[in-house]
């Protein structure tokens, strides 16, 4: 017993730090529905290739969510910068749809996913 | 126009509310604290009276990361963490070294110096540990020494704390001076401690209950939950602390008037 608190219970609570700390590059990836985020993204840029605009804000409110529920995962693991900055990108996004500006609308879209891919690196 | 600002910005206010930087920084806290406690018991440093400069620094820096690691939500916990362990296991490593290899031990934890020898003071030595004659008697008045005419030998130890030993005729006078036989003194044990007899510790010293109780009732004590604490030195001597004090006058070494 005394063996399994000096030992096991210290290493046992590293282990769990660090898989928490590193778990943000997992928790990123596409778990269920609708939280794929590279996907969203690439369907979003055609949709703004094709001037699709209403498809577009549609799907510009798909990526939103699906950014609510990584965030809830990847909160403790990730740095805040990314996620300020991403969820920054999906503002300017709206507004570059509502003002139908394609090459802001794309520009924030490439750099929303530089943002998703840096997440928990 | 108007309209879609007011969108945008509620639209961002629900996306940021759902990241409870309390809640984060809470669970940062947690792992910082832990692997701290961790690190710190394998390290495993002496006290901090005896840390050499540079433990100190190492206490500094290895502190300072944990609080980055609890509070810096700009970046992730992760680098900060293995900053931390990085700083831990070099420590640990050198001490390891210093213990195995006394080459090393030198060089990395420094060594006493000699600052009075003989009655004289060490001017090269001083200059070389960087102290001056002014830190020197500073550090001799603490250790009660105000003349230096009684300073045999002094030292600077590697945790900067001067040892002194005193010329032969400016030692105190001891028993064994005097040729007196004294009674040999030892740890004393706890017997009662509020109120609960310590059973293991009567049993080490080959007592039981009924001594105990009779020892007490010498005392005008009926039952151990009366005693706070009761301790018995080898030499067979009781200290008895009882619950009631019964003290008429209590002196008050408070010299001015405060909340309490």
């Amino acid at each position: 017993m005394r063996k399994f608190f000096v030992i096991s219970l210290p290493i046992g609570a590293l282990i769990f730090f660090v898989l928490i700390m590193i778990s943000g590059n997992y928790l990123k990836m596409p778990m269920g529905k609708n939280d794929n985020i590279p996907e969203i993204i690439e369907v979003l840029i055609h949709n703004l290739d094709e001037e699709k605009w209403e498809e577009a804000n549609r799907n510009t409110e798909v990526l939103s969510k699906a950014w609510s529920n990584i965030i809830e995962r990847v909160q403790f693991s990730s740095e805040r910068d990314e996620i300020n900055a991403f969820s920054m990108n999906v503002a300017r996004l709206r507004g570059g749809i509502a003002a139908k500006d394609k090459a802001n609308s794309l520009s924030e879209l490439y750099e929303a996913y530089e943002h998703w891919k840096e997440l928990g690196n | 126009m108007g309209n879609i600002l007011i969108i945008v910005f509620t639209l961002c206010e629900k996306e940021i509310s759902i990241l409870n930087e309390g809640l984060v920084v809470f669970v940062r806290a947690i792992i910082g604290y832990f692997s701290l406690l961790i690190f710190a018991r394998i390290i495993g440093k002496e006290q901090i009276s005896q840390m050499t400069f540079f433990d100190y620094i190492l206490g500094i820096t290895i502190g300072s990361i944990a609080s980055e690691l609890t509070t810096d939500l700009s970046s992730r916990a992760w680098p900060h963490w293995i900053g931390l362990a990085t700083w831990a296991s070099l420590g640990y490593l050198m001490e390891k070294i210093s213990i195995k290899w006394r080459y090393a031990a030198k060089f990395l934890e420094g060594e006493p110096a000699i600052v009075i020898m003989d009655g004289k003071i060490m001017e090269d030595v001083l200059r070389k540990v960087k102290y001056s004659v002014s830190d020197i008697l500073v550090l001799l008045r603490n250790k009660d020494v105000f003349n230096l005419n009684e300073v045999a030998y002094a030292i600077i130890e590697t945790n900067g704390a001067l040892s002194v030993l005193k010329k032969p005729e400016h030692l105190p006078l001891t028993p064994k001076d005097m040729n007196i036989k004294v009674e040999t003194t030892g740890i004393s044990t706890e017997m009662i401690y509020d109120g609960i007899v310590i059973k293991e510790n009567l049993k080490q010293l080959n007592k039981n209950e009924q001594w105990l109780h009779s020892e007490l009732k010498k005392h005008g004590i009926k039952d151990p939950a009366e005693v706070f604490l009761l301790t018995l030195d080898p030499g067979g001597n009781l200290y008895i602390d009882k619950y009631e004090d019964h003290m008429k006058k209590v002196t008050d070494i408070g010299d001015y008037k405060g909340p309490y």
